[in-house]
């Protein structure tokens, strides 16, 4: 910018413009200039690629992580005493969708530990005001009724309905969890599918 | 298996086998054939997983959680679903292509066949971590800061709290990986 008004400047100090003309250039100029540094303003966050992990906190993790890794076929990795980690692929897969190098897979990280442990190195965790009270799972090849089957035949509770294109089931601590397929997105989700005209 | 059988009742019966290689050929029989159902079966149990579509975020504003994490993690959120009580915030690849997202919600927003919020559940997921690419560690806590917010944490791997005092990390690859840890 700082530029781009010097030469301007340097054009009227010199004759080549009028003072009509420098003062039109430069607030029109201003003015587009002032509207991308708005813009860049609102987009002054971080670009978040994809969930590294959710800490799931319960009384019993193996019980937990048993749990997932036979609903989701995982594999448990990196176990201690007190948590698991539960990847969603194998070693040296990339995340489905993702292309970068540097967004490794997501994973669930199961512990068992005091709700008020330490957030990073800081103090106690603070007592939330807010609360996921659910998570859902993409899965491939999706189909409801199949779905409900199988969660049935693995012994899961409380399967149930998630509108048409998706189905919710409680893991053994009851939180709940919910599984669909790709189709359930932002911008049609699972209960407003059929009137997105997605039938998948 | 039936018919494995009654070829081997047959040659019990013609003298071709005595009736020990008759006991032993059934209950070879009947193991294999177990076997194969049950390596069947656990190959048909599980889901393939693809990733997290979303995680449903319920607090006393959904409004102030939508602002804050489109302000600080760059999420979008989508008009069309915000009815005044919940917004969708994408992030990540395309819709229906790996992405995912975060529902905010009001406590009046339920899913469809949702129980919505549990009071005293025996499990909660304390925090979700982010991933943040081309990871630059002072760009990253410079942001932050800029946004007001505490920064706790080890290099590559900070820590901050949302409106709610909901725990948000925010990590690279390099330090928070599934079989790295």
């Amino acid at each position: 910018m700082e530029g781009f008004v010097a030469k301007h400047v340097h054009d009227y100090q010199n004759g080549r413009i009028s003072r009509r003309r420098l003062i039109e250039t430069l607030t029109l100029a201003a003015t587009a200039f002032a509207g991308k540094g708005a813009g860049a303003a609102e987009q002054s966050g971080l670009d978040v690629a994809l969930v590294n992990h959710v800490s799931y906190t319960c009384p019993d993790f193996r019980k937990a992580a048993d749990w997932y890794a036979m609903v989701f076929n995982l594999d448990q990795v990196g176990a201690t005493a007190r948590d698991v980690a539960l990847p969603f692929g194998n070693k040296g897969e990339k995340p489905y969708g993702v292309s970068a190098d540097d967004v490794p897979l997501t994973h669930m990280i199961i512990r068992t530990r005091s709700p008020d442990a330490a957030a990073g190195n800081g103090p106690p965790r603070r007592k939330a005001k807010a609360v996921i009270d659910h998570i859902a799972f993409t899965v491939a090849d999706f189909d409801r009724e199949r779905a409900k089957a199988q969660l049935t035949a693995m012994g899961a509770r409380n399967v149930r309905d998630g509108g048409p294109f998706s189905v919710y089931v409680d893991d053994p601590f009851g939180y709940e969890v919910q599984i669909g397929g790709l189709g359930v997105t932002a911008i049609c989700g699972a209960e407003t599918r059929a009137t997105c005209g997605d039938n998948r | 298996m039936e018919r494995f059988i009654a070829d081997l009742v047959q040659g019990l019966d013609s003298g071709n086998i005595d009736r020990r290689e008759f006991c032993k050929a059934v209950a070879l029989a009947a193991a294999v054939y177990g076997a194969g159902d049950a390596a069947q079966a656990q190959a048909q149990r599980g889901f393939k997983i693809i990733g997290i579509n979303h995680m449903s975020y319920t607090c006393p504003d959904y409004a102030k959680a939508r602002d804050w994490y489109a302000s600080v993690l760059n999420m979008k959120s989508e008009a069309t679903r915000d009815d005044g009580k919940r917004a969708n915030l994408m992030f990540g690849p395309e819709p229906g292509k790996g992405g995912s997202f975060l529902v905010a919600r009001s406590p009046s927003s339920t899913a469809s066949g949702s129980a919505g919020v549990k009071p005293g559940a025996e499990a909660v997921i304390d925090h979700v971590c982010y991933t943040v690419p081309n990871w630059d560690e002072a760009r990253v806590r410079a942001t932050l800061k800029a946004k007001g917010l505490d920064v706790t944490g080890r290099d590559g791997s900070l820590h901050v709290y949302d409106p709610f005092d909901y725990e948000v990390q925010i990590a690279s690859a390099a330090v928070e990986n599934a079989f790295r840890r």
